[in-house]
């Protein structure tokens, strides 16, 4: 069964050149015509055909600002696309932009619960898996502070174990989820093999064509928005690897990040 | 349809930001909720006294419940307006998270500030009940129409000035001028016969906002039924108000996250 079908899917972003327009300037600048002098477009995604069966382990990479994030997120259905049809079936869970999302003045333990009502949780459901994703967080009786004062560390750890508390049908991950200490590092790996081994679908961005290799049986590499090539990982992998000669390392891409939002 | 099912079944999301917006105001003040009150009593007794004083309102004790339920209605209005303008801001790093329905952000905002409004109403109801016995208890049951009324008008005008805001960013202060504007125009802490006497009470006639008001202080304390005129124009602009939220919605929903 087709679980993600994306239909010569285009994505166009416009950024306003001056940031946030005012509505004075609107009405100054009269009422249409600034709408296409001040605006640059981004292409961000074009003709994207894609569609993933169940039990696919989808890999995507490319070099930053390819759209590799911007891809994930329409998936989980945070950006529309601006042309053509896109259909995802089953529950999506997405671990992107994680660390953000908390209330910073309420504790700990009551993000756990928010987090996990947006995640659809119901108060009896979540009371259950509290205790895990606190033990698994290993912040101990930092849960009782305010988020506020967590370091950046903290915050991630605390996310990626609420995110990863759950039983995904569709799994979408980025990258920038290497983060923590060494020990968290270990423990945060394992726990995402877990899921994707459990997960109906996968999808992966990453920029450390090694692990990609291991964990997907396709890879989908794109450049500037557009499909370079699908495939078997171990082709596509090659292939990127000749023209590129990128980093084969993992390296963050947070540039890729801020494209993307 | 399916999108209110869609809000319902986040309830305990937005049901748990909502209470951690009223606790965060609190957490820090030692009366607690007192605070909230103690702004529009405060201003409730000094308005008394000046009204009192130099403009010959003999009748301090049916002025001073008037002014406060006022004060108390004019407050959740200019919540949801000026709070409404920050809800989507408020929950961007949500939005950049989860594709839930976007109505959920300024409905945090409505509650919070319905929340301020019943505790202050609470009060008016305290103060009515000391002075002129419980004379209003069977008209109480006409306050149900207006809250429903309220509640909606409230959810609409926070989306629609929360969307505003996140287009262009000086709709707040706009916001601010026309609120202001807006205050000395609806009967808040002036009596109607004020306007009665100068000829104008026109002004009070078609300002919606005014007869909303009147929805709350005809019960509470007249102890009368509103007319029905009156929930009419009530139930019309809210109805307005709704109308032009869920076509902002429909057409902006999907694409707000671009904006912001």
């Amino acid at each position: 069964m087709q679980l993600i079908e994306l239909q010569d899917v285009g994505l166009l972003f416009r950024v306003r050149r001056l940031g946030r327009i005012s509505f004075k300037e609107y009405l100054l600048n009269g009422l249409f015509r600034y709408s296409k002098k001040n605006c640059f477009e981004v292409q961000a995604l074009e003709h994207i055909n894609l569609s993933v069966e169940e039990g696919a382990r989808l890999g995507i990479i490319g070099p930053n600002g390819a759209g590799k994030s911007t891809l994930l997120k329409l998936l989980a259905g945070i950006y529309p696309p601006t042309t053509g049809a896109h259909r995802v079936v089953g529950r999506v869970s997405s671990l992107f932009d994680i660390s953000l999302g908390f209330e910073m003045e309420a504790s700990g333990w009551d993000n756990i619960k928010y987090r996990g009502y947006l995640q659809g949780e119901t108060p009896r459901s979540i009371q259950s898996k509290t205790k895990a994703i606190a033990e698994f967080s290993d912040l101990g009786q930092f849960l009782d502070m305010p988020v506020r004062y967590y370091s950046a560390g903290m915050r991630v750890r605390l996310a990626f174990s609420i995110a990863t508390a759950i039983e995904p049908e569709i799994l979408l991950v980025d990258e920038v989820l290497q983060a923590g200490d060494q020990n968290f590092q270990v423990k945060a790996e394992q726990r995402i093999k877990n899921l994707i081994s459990s997960a109906r679908v996968v999808v992966v961005v990453s920029h450390s064509l090694e692990s990609l290799k291991g964990l997907c049986d396709r890879v989908l590499w794109l450049d500037q928005g557009r499909m370079q090539m699908l495939g078997p990982a171990e082709e596509v992998i090659a292939a990127y690897l000749k023209t590129k000669n990128p980093p084969t390392k993992a390296i963050p891409a947070p540039d890729d990040q801020r494209k993307a939002a | 349809m399916g999108y209110l099912l869609k809000i319902w079944q986040l309830r305990h999301f937005w049901l748990a930001l909502v209470r951690i917006d009223l606790k965060n105001r609190y957490r820090r003040a030692v009366i607690g909720m007192g605070w909230s009150l103690l702004h529009p009593i405060l201003m409730t007794v000094v308005l008394s006294v000046v009204f009192g004083t130099f403009f010959g309102v003999r009748d301090v004790k049916y002025f001073a419940p008037y002014v406060l339920s006022g004060l108390v209605f004019w407050n959740y209005i200019s919540a949801n307006c000026m709070q409404g303008c920050h809800c989507f801001f408020q929950g961007e790093s949500y939005i950049r998270q989860h594709p839930a329905p976007l109505a959920i952000y300024p409905l945090r905002t409505m509650l919070g500030a319905g929340f301020h409004f019943l505790l202050g109403l609470a009060v008016v109801l305290v103060v009515v009940w000391c002075i002129n016995g419980f004379g209003n208890l069977p008209h109480l049951i006409d306050l149900v129409p207006a809250f429903v009324l309220l509640f909606f008008f409230g959810w609409s005008l926070a989306i629609l000035l929360g969307v505003a805001n996140v287009m262009f960013q000086d709709c707040q202060h706009l916001i601010e001028v026309l609120l202001q504007m807006l205050f000395y125009l609806t009967p808040v802490f002036y009596p109607r016969e004020m306007l009665q006497q100068r000829h104008v009470e026109w002004i009070a006639n078609v300002n919606p906002l005014a007869v909303m008001l009147e929805l709350i202080r005809m019960p509470v304390l007249d102890g009368k039924t509103p007319s029905l005129s009156c929930y009419g124009i009530g139930l019309l602009v809210t109805c307005i108000a709704v109308g032009a939220a869920v076509g902002t919605l429909v057409r902006l929903e999907r694409r707000l996250i671009f904006y912001l």
